[in-house]
C-alpha cells in the first residue's frame, strides 16, 4: 500500500464525511482516494466510527426544556458618571481640608482650650514603707496613683502633677513643680496596673 | 440557512435566541431538539456510562441560565459542548473521591442501560467501542468530536481548552490507533 504524503487531502477527510467542503475540494479529494489507497481505508475507518456511533440514550427534549428557568435579563450595574465621582472626591476634599486647617487654628491660638478644659491631676502618693511592699497588698488600693479630674479654676493645688490636660494652665511655677515631680520617676507607669500578687498572704 | 422539512427556512441558533429571550418557549424546545442528540452521543463516546440525560439537562440549564455571555463566537453547539465537558469533568471528580470513601458495591458495575445496550448493539458499535477505549481521554474527545460530530480543530480546541495544533496531533495519533486496532479485530 503507498503512503500517502498529501497531508492537506487527509485533514479533511473527516469533512468529506460531514458533506462540509464545498465543491472545489470535494472533487480534489474524490479525485485523490481513486488513486490513494491509505486515504481509502482512513475513510472506511472514519465511516465506520461515524456511522457506528456508539449507544446513546434517547433525550426527552420536553422534560429538558421544563427543567429552564425562564429568561432573566442581567441587568448591568449602572456605574455614576465619571463627572459625579470627581464632584464626590473634590467635596471630600474640601471637608479634609477644612477639618484639619480649622483644627490647626484653633490648637496655634495662644488661650485656646483655656475654658473649662479638664485637667487630669496626680497625686503623688507616699512612698509604701518597707512592710508594706512586703504584705503585698500595696497597688491600687493602698498606694497606687489616684487619678482626680479638676477644672482650670482650681490649678493652684501645691503638689500637683498633671498628666494628660491643657499645660497652658498651668502657671510657671507650676510647670517648674511638674518638671521636678517628673523627675522622681522611675518610670512611667503601665497603661494598666499589674494584677496584685499577694506574696507572702499565706494563700 | 437550511430549509426546514416545512418548506421554510430554518432559524438559526441566534435567531432562536432572541426568541426565547423575548418570552417564546417553543425556541427553547427547538434548540433543545436541535442539539440534544448530539450531546447524549458526545457523551456517550468519551466514555459517559450513567446519567447522561441528567448530564445533557443540566448542560443546557447552565447554557441557558448563561445566554447573555454567548456571544457567538464560536457556534452554539462548540459552546454546549464545552460547558457539557466541564460538567463531565466535575462529576468524575467527584466520583473520584466518593470512590475514596464510599466502598463500591457489586451493583454498581452494572451501567443504567448496559444489559439493553450489549442486547441491540451491533458488532460494528461493538468494535468501535472497544477501538476507542485504547485511546487517551483528551485523544477520545478530540477524535470523537472530528469524527462523530464533524468539529473543525479550531472548535475542537475551544472545547477541549487546547491549541489547535495539539488537536491536529491528538487527531492523528488517535486515527493511528483506532486503525490498528480495527485492523487486528
Amino acid at each position: 500500500m503507498n503512503k500517502c504524503t498529501d497531508s492537506n487531502i487527509q485533514e479533511m477527510l473527516p469533512d468529506l464525511l460531514h458533506g462540509k467542503l464545498p465543491a472545489d475540494a470535494r472533487e480534489r479529494v474524490e479525485a485523490h482516494l481513486a488513486t490513494c489507497d491509505e486515504c481509502r481505508e482512513d475513510v472506511e475507518v472514519l465511516r465506520t466510527v461515524k456511522t457506528a456511533a456508539v449507544f446513546a440514550p434517547q433525550i426527552d427534549v420536553d422534560r429538558v426544556v421544563r427543567q429552564i428557568p425562564p429568561y432573566r435579563a442581567i441587568v448591568p450595574v449602572t456605574e455614576r458618571p465619571a463627572s459625579t465621582r470627581m464632584v464626590s472626591w473634590l467635596v471630600a476634599a474640601a471637608l479634609a481640608v477644612v477639618v484639619v486647617g480649622g483644627g490647626s487654628l484653633v490648637l496655634m491660638r495662644p488661650n485656646a482650650g483655656k475654658v473649662q478644659s479638664p485637667v487630669a491631676s496626680t497625686e503623688l502618693p507616699p512612698r509604701p514603707t518597707a512592710t508594706e511592699s512586703t504584705s503585698g497588698v500595696s497597688g491600687v488600693q493602698n498606694g497606687g496613683i489616684s487619678v482626680k479630674t479638676a477644672t482650670s479654676t482650681a490649678p493652684a493645688r501645691p503638689r500637683a502633677l498633671a498628666l494628660a490636660a491643657n499645660v497652658d494652665d498651668l502657671s510657671d511655677g507650676d510647670l517648674v513643680q511638674l518638671m521636678n515631680d517628673m523627675s522622681r520617676f522611675d518610670a512611667l507607669p503601665a497603661s494598666e496596673p499589674d494584677p496584685v500578687i499577694a506574696v507572702d498572704s499565706g494563700l | 440557512m437550511t430549509p426546514s422539512p416545512e418548506g421554510r427556512p430554518e432559524e438559526t441558533d441566534m435567531e432562536l435566541i432572541d426568541r426565547w429571550k423575548a418570552g417564546d418557549s417553543r425556541a427553547a424546545t427547538r434548540l433543545v431538539g436541535r442539539h440534544s442528540e448530539a450531546l447524549a452521543r458526545f457523551a456517550a463516546s468519551v466514555g459517559e456510562r450513567e446519567g447522561i440525560e441528567e448530564l445533557v439537562q443540566d448542560t443546557f440549564i447552565r447554557a441557558f441560565a448563561s445566554l447573555d455571555s454567548f456571544r457567538g463566537a464560536s457556534t452554539l453547539r462548540t459552546w454546549l459542548f464545552t460547558i457539557e465537558r466541564r460538567l463531565m469533568l466535575d462529576r468524575r471528580r467527584a466520583e473520584r473521591r466518593s470512590r475514596e470513601t464510599v466502598p463500591v458495591e457489586e451493583s454498581d458495575h452494572v451501567s443504567e442501560y448496559g444489559a439493553l445496550d450489549s442486547l441491540i448493539a451491533e458488532e460494528a458499535q461493538e468494535r468501535v467501542r472497544k477501538s476507542l477505549d485504547a485511546l487517551s481521554p483528551t485523544q477520545r474527545e478530540v477524535f470523537t468530536l472530528r469524527v462523530q460530530q464533524g468539529l473543525s480543530y479550531k472548535e475542537i480546541a475551544e472545547v477541549v481548552g487546547s491549541t489547535e495544533g495539539a488537536t491536529r496531533v491528538h487527531y492523528h495519533n488517535a486515527l493511528k490507533t483506532v486503525k490498528e486496532f480495527l485492523k487486528d479485530e
